[in-house]
């Protein structure tokens, strides 16, 4: 018997050997790239955990070690600013306390991420409190930094004056130590995002 | 083209009627990885509920957010004694603090408003990724504005009600009652709408976590 083989016409062949490898190299590439693009996420979450605990842990230093004593003194007082006097301080202090162990805590997770792509339970848990930390930490640094705008400007209203003029060393000391809370703050905003972006991309 | 047509059809003829040995199938293995992963019913039925307490949970954000400004908006307070000059009144304009969170949760408040279109689009089609990841990123940002506000307004309220000795700071709650009332709520309320944000955050979380 003759079987006839039809010839395909030199385009349809060409068209149906482009889709083939096309197809073929599509599946490879997001077999490769994907687990890679997730490990270069972790890999820039774990580094920016290690800044953001470099942050909170100098704020929550910068904040507990300050103290200044004016060199004049009455007979009855003595001219003493401590942090411990505005309990709003030591509510920072705390709250980057706090903070700066929760990440110390979660650095095993991160590097756990780093290794395994398809954790994503963890992630989750991790995008969660993360949340609730950075939550917990931008109310302390609000209500230091509203202590310290007043501490500098004062309230006419309210017969509030402006400590600083006296103290002043005492007023450096803390607004600079809220520099380190607020990029913490950022850096926990672009961790959710990178954890986001991990959690989302598809798997097949 | 015609020539192309009836070839085409006698190449499926051909391997229809190939007989006993050559009765292969005619694999295509390429075709396959075009089909797209069908999700089973159950993550999708999920992720619908997920989206519809998402949208429930922003409302009730919505609505915190928007008690939270319009009660320390109309906070203001007149005590009903004056000397020659001063008429002693308290209002949310006299400290920037106040002012800072008035704006803040209204901004809060916009911000959800126009993400509940977004929210609609998550319950319509529960597999997206994209408005999700959007939601998940703009939601920890309202997260972070609305606490500032929350602990600002706080740390103030509280100077208000306890003064500050060394500082020379008296508490003005003392003679302004209604005023720190009003101002107190409006922080309850915002903490609430941070409570609310917390969880939508969550669920977005989970909903990205199937998203296939």
């Amino acid at each position: 018997m003759h079987i006839e083989r039809p010839k395909q016409t030199p385009s349809q062949s060409f068209q149906k050997k482009m889709k083939a490898t096309m197809s073929e190299s599509s599946e490879l590439k997001s077999s490769k790239t994907k687990p890679g693009v997730n490990r270069g996420l972790s890999i820039l979450d774990f580094i920016l955990r290690l800044a953001a605990i470099v942050g909170t842990l100098g704020s929550a230093i910068a904040m507990g070690t300050t103290n200044q004593t004016l060199p004049f003194v009455t007979q009855f007082i003595q001219f003493r600013a401590e942090y411990n006097d505005i309990p709003m301080f030591t509510f920072f202090v705390v709250a980057n306390a706090i903070v700066s162990g929760y990440l110390v805590l979660s650095l095993p997770f991160s590097i756990f991420h780093i290794l395994r792509n398809r954790a994503h339970g963890t992630r989750v848990l991790l995008v969660f409190l993360d949340g609730g930390m950075m939550a917990l930490l931008t109310s302390g640094a609000s209500a230091a930094a509203a202590i310290v705008y007043l501490a500098h400007k004062g309230n006419a209203k309210t017969n509030w004056l402006a400590v600083c003029q006296q103290f002043n060393s005492f007023c450096e000391r803390i607004s600079g130590s809220l520099i380190g809370s607020f990029a913490a703050i950022i850096l926990f905003l672009v961790m959710i995002f990178l954890s986001g972006v991990a959690l989302s991309h598809r798997r097949r | 083209m015609k020539n192309a047509e009836s070839s085409a059809i006698n190449v499926a003829s051909e391997t229809t009627n190939s007989g006993p040995i050559g009765k292969k199938k005619s694999t295509t293995p390429l075709l396959a990885a075009e089909v797209p992963i069908r999700p089973d019913r159950g993550t999708h039925r999920m992720k619908r509920g997920l989206a519809i307490f998402d949208i429930v949970l922003r409302i009730g954000a919505l609505s915190s957010a928007l008690a939270a400004a319009a009660t320390m908006g109309t906070s203001g307070q007149t005590l009903p004694f004056f000397t020659q000059f001063f008429q002693f009144e308290a209002s949310y304009d006299d400290l920037p603090t106040f002012q800072f969170f008035v704006i803040v949760m209204g901004i809060v408040a916009g911000y959800v408003v126009l993400s509940i279109p977004f929210s609609i689009v998550c319950i319509i089609r529960p597999h997206a990724a994209g408005p999700r990841l959007l939601l998940l990123i703009l939601d920890s940002v309202a997260l972070a504005l609305s606490t500032a506000a929350a602990g600002a307004a706080a740390a103030v309220v509280a100077l208000a009600h306890s003064g500050n000795s060394s500082t020379n700071w008296l508490a003005v709650c003392n003679q302004f009652g209604d005023f720190c009332q009003q101002a107190s709520g409006a922080v309850v309320g915002s903490f609430a709408a941070v409570l609310l944000f917390l969880l939508l955050i969550l669920f977005s979380a989970l909903s990205l976590k199937n998203a296939h």
